[in-house]
């Protein structure tokens, strides 16, 4: 009964378990599910997804949100794909500047909002619009097609079922573990959005730290459009543009709170695991692929209504 | 209350000027329109003129649509979506249905109250903020729209729309800025007169102290949110006579920023409590001159985005600078 109340209250372990679920239910209805290529597919597309959530995470964890993480990922794809097709930049450079472009948006985000205290959703609301206006003013929405063979073969890359585009983030995800776990930093950040007031009084500076997941929230969005570059094979202006509802679906049915405080980063994995084997499963199906949008809207409103439901019957028995 | 604020804090600085709400954004309006006529005499032409009329129509209901609901202190990131849902609505009742338009459009108006109050019932149900709920209504709405209508435009509907979309008041002036100012006049004595609408603002400003009032809290943001539906059916009913067909990228994420850009730039206050139905309408129409100018100018919509973001960003740092200062002066 304990262990099963324990089960009951981890929320990562509760989507694991729907995923492993889902994934039999999948296998037994559909006898291509199991094959390697479509294993290697899912996981695929999983990565980016996961990276974006990682993003949103961040910035949620200070009790902030970023709504520019999609405009900010265009941005920083075509203008990487600029790099390489104009100016002809070799590839590490590029990448490394590219990172550095998500950073620094990312910063700008973080500055804006605490420089002027003016809410973070309006600033990155406006900051948005500038990432992706920039994005289509120096595009005309015309992608960048002649990206380095080396990294649209990384893309394609996998052994078995595992695709090469799950290598940036086994570093990624156990590194930010380690970051919102152990470093000091990571816990200040978490101790900002738990109760800002008691945050400040112990002496740690929210701007700071809310800066720091900015910059933080923007370096991951920066990986993801690299990802999805490499994956995709060019740079198109339109990456990006349908990471928003996502970036918070992971996070919000990964157990991490909207309010600050805390991150889940084997929750948001497993959702994502989730979300992957829905649209997965919808392909498989071959069921009319605009249900996905409603599916997803439908997911996230089920999970703030059972965490809902949960927290009332859990504080009652207790 | 902003309007207060604001007259406050510009007789303080310039004295000499009579009292003038939102001064600073009139003359913001003036000089863009000046700069863009300049630079380009067809921009205040009465065929231009009467394309920006229209459009300014639907930016300042879809601001109002906002509006309603930062009143309360919430706010309604499915604006576009439920737009779009009652534009397929009213198309597929015309073509499919084969409703006449005085039955369509009615019918438009109860579903977007209804898709507003169901984001109403979510949010005070399920005790989790607005943005999260109406981000997945918006997508379930966008989503169902899709699924049902298979994303197939609508544009054998009755000859009634086309001589709605091309009817003229003194010749430029579209009979849909026409409902906008009407829509704007009803909202503004609503909040300063109605019963429900002094509610919506104590709710917005305090929601306990509402509560211990005697407000019904909860069913004030219900009421605001379907008010809020109401408003984005009328201005996706705008664009749908506008264009003369019922089409699924009518709205969406499109209307997102305006929504915001009106309110914001017209000096709602995000955190509700207080509304500002000139102010957001002043705001819309900044949205509709830069979009216009810019492509007068022949810049291209691509640039357009990024100047509405600098402009947002402008205006609310500029307003938040005006607020210390005024802190500064006690």
């Amino acid at each position: 009964m304990k262990t099963a109340r324990r089960l009951f209250a981890s929320e990562w372990m509760g989507l694991a378990l729907i995923a492993l679920l889902g994934a039999i239910a999948l296998s037994a209805l559909n006898g291509s599910f199991l094959t390697e290529f479509n294993v290697y597919v899912l996981l695929r597309s999983g990565c980016v997804t996961l990276l974006v959530a990682f993003a949103q995470m961040t910035v949620l964890a200070t009790g902030q949100m970023n709504l520019s993480v999609g405009a900010l990922g265009g941005l920083v794809a075509v203008l990487f794909g600029g790099m390489i097709e104009v100016l002809g930049i070799p590839l590490p450079v590029a990448l490394v500047v590219a990172l550095a472009i998500g950073a620094a948006g990312g910063w700008i985000n973080g500055v804006l909002t605490t420089r002027t205290g003016i809410s973070g959703f309006v600033i990155t609301l406006a900051t948005a619009s500038i990432f992706t206006g920039i994005n289509y003013g120096l595009t005309r929405a015309v992608p960048f097609y002649r990206m380095p063979p080396e990294l649209v073969a990384f893309g394609d890359t996998h052994w078995g079922f595992v695709p090469a585009l799950m290598l940036p983030l086994l570093v990624v995800a156990p590194l930010l573990a380690l970051f919102f776990h152990r470093v000091p930093t990571g816990r200040r950040l978490l101790a900002i959005g738990g109760n800002p007031v008691a945050a400040a009084l112990s002496g740690i500076s929210a701007d700071r730290m809310i800066v720091i997941a900015h910059v933080l929230s923007g370096t991951l969005v920066g990986t993801a459009a690299l990802l999805s570059v490499a994956q995709l094979g060019s740079a198109q202006p339109l990456i990006g543009s349908d990471w928003l509802l996502l970036s918070f679906a992971a996070p919000i049915v990964g157990g991490t709170a909207l309010t600050g405080g805390s991150v889940s980063i084997l929750g948001a994995t497993f959702a994502v695991l989730v979300i992957a084997l829905i649209q997965n499963g919808m392909v498989l199906a071959k069921v009319d692929p605009y249900w996905v949008q409603f599916l997803l809207g439908a997911l996230i409103l089920l999970t703030v209504g059972l965490n809902r439901w949960r927290a009332v019957r859990l504080g009652g028995g207790a | 209350m902003t309007e207060v604020e604001a007259e406050g804090r510009s007789s303080r600085r310039l004295a000499f000027l009579p009292r003038i709400p939102h001064l600073g954004l009139i003359v913001v309006l003036l000089a863009l329109t000046a700069i863009f006529t300049a630079r380009s005499p067809g921009f205040v032409s009465a065929f231009n003129l009467n394309a920006m009329g229209r459009s300014l129509a639907v930016d300042i209901v879809v601001g109002f649509s906002q509006m309603v609901v930062l009143a309360i202190g919430g706010m309604n990131l499915s604006v576009g979506a439920i737009g779009v849902c009652t534009v397929m609505f009213a198309g597929y009742a015309m073509q499919i249905f084969g409703l006449p338009v005085w039955v369509a459009f009615p019918l438009a108006i109860v579903l977007g109250a209804a898709l507003g109050a169901v984001n109403g019932i979510a949010i005070v149900r399920s005790g989790v903020n607005a943005f999260i709920v109406t981000l997945a209504t918006a997508s379930i709405y966008f989503g169902a729209m899709l699924v049902i209508t298979k994303a197939q435009p609508y544009n054998a509907l009755p000859r009634e729309v086309g001589l709605l979309g091309q009817l003229r008041i003194f010749g430029f002036i579209s009979p849909a800025l026409v409902v906008a100012i009407v829509t704007g006049a009803a909202l503004a004595i609503f909040y300063r007169y109605a019963v429900g609408g002094r509610e919506a603002l104590a709710v917005g400003a305090n929601p306990r102290a509402a509560d211990m009032s005697g407000i019904r809290v909860n069913r004030v943001v219900v009421q605001a949110h379907a008010l809020s539906g109401v408003l984005a059916a009328i201005a996706g009913l705008m664009v749908l006579v506008r264009a003369g067909a019922a089409m699924p990228a009518a709205a969406g994420d499109d209307w997102l920023l305006p929504s915001f850009l009106g309110p914001v730039i017209g000096g709602v206050a995000l955190a509700g409590g207080a509304v500002s139905v000139l102010g957001t309408a002043l705001g819309a129409a900044l949205v509709t001159i830069i979009r216009s100018g810019l492509l007068v100018l022949d810049i291209g919509s691509f640039w357009l985005q990024l100047f509405l973001g600098l402009f947002l960003l402008a205006a609310v740092i500029l307003q938040r600078s005006g607020d210390l200062r005024r802190w500064r002066l006690r």
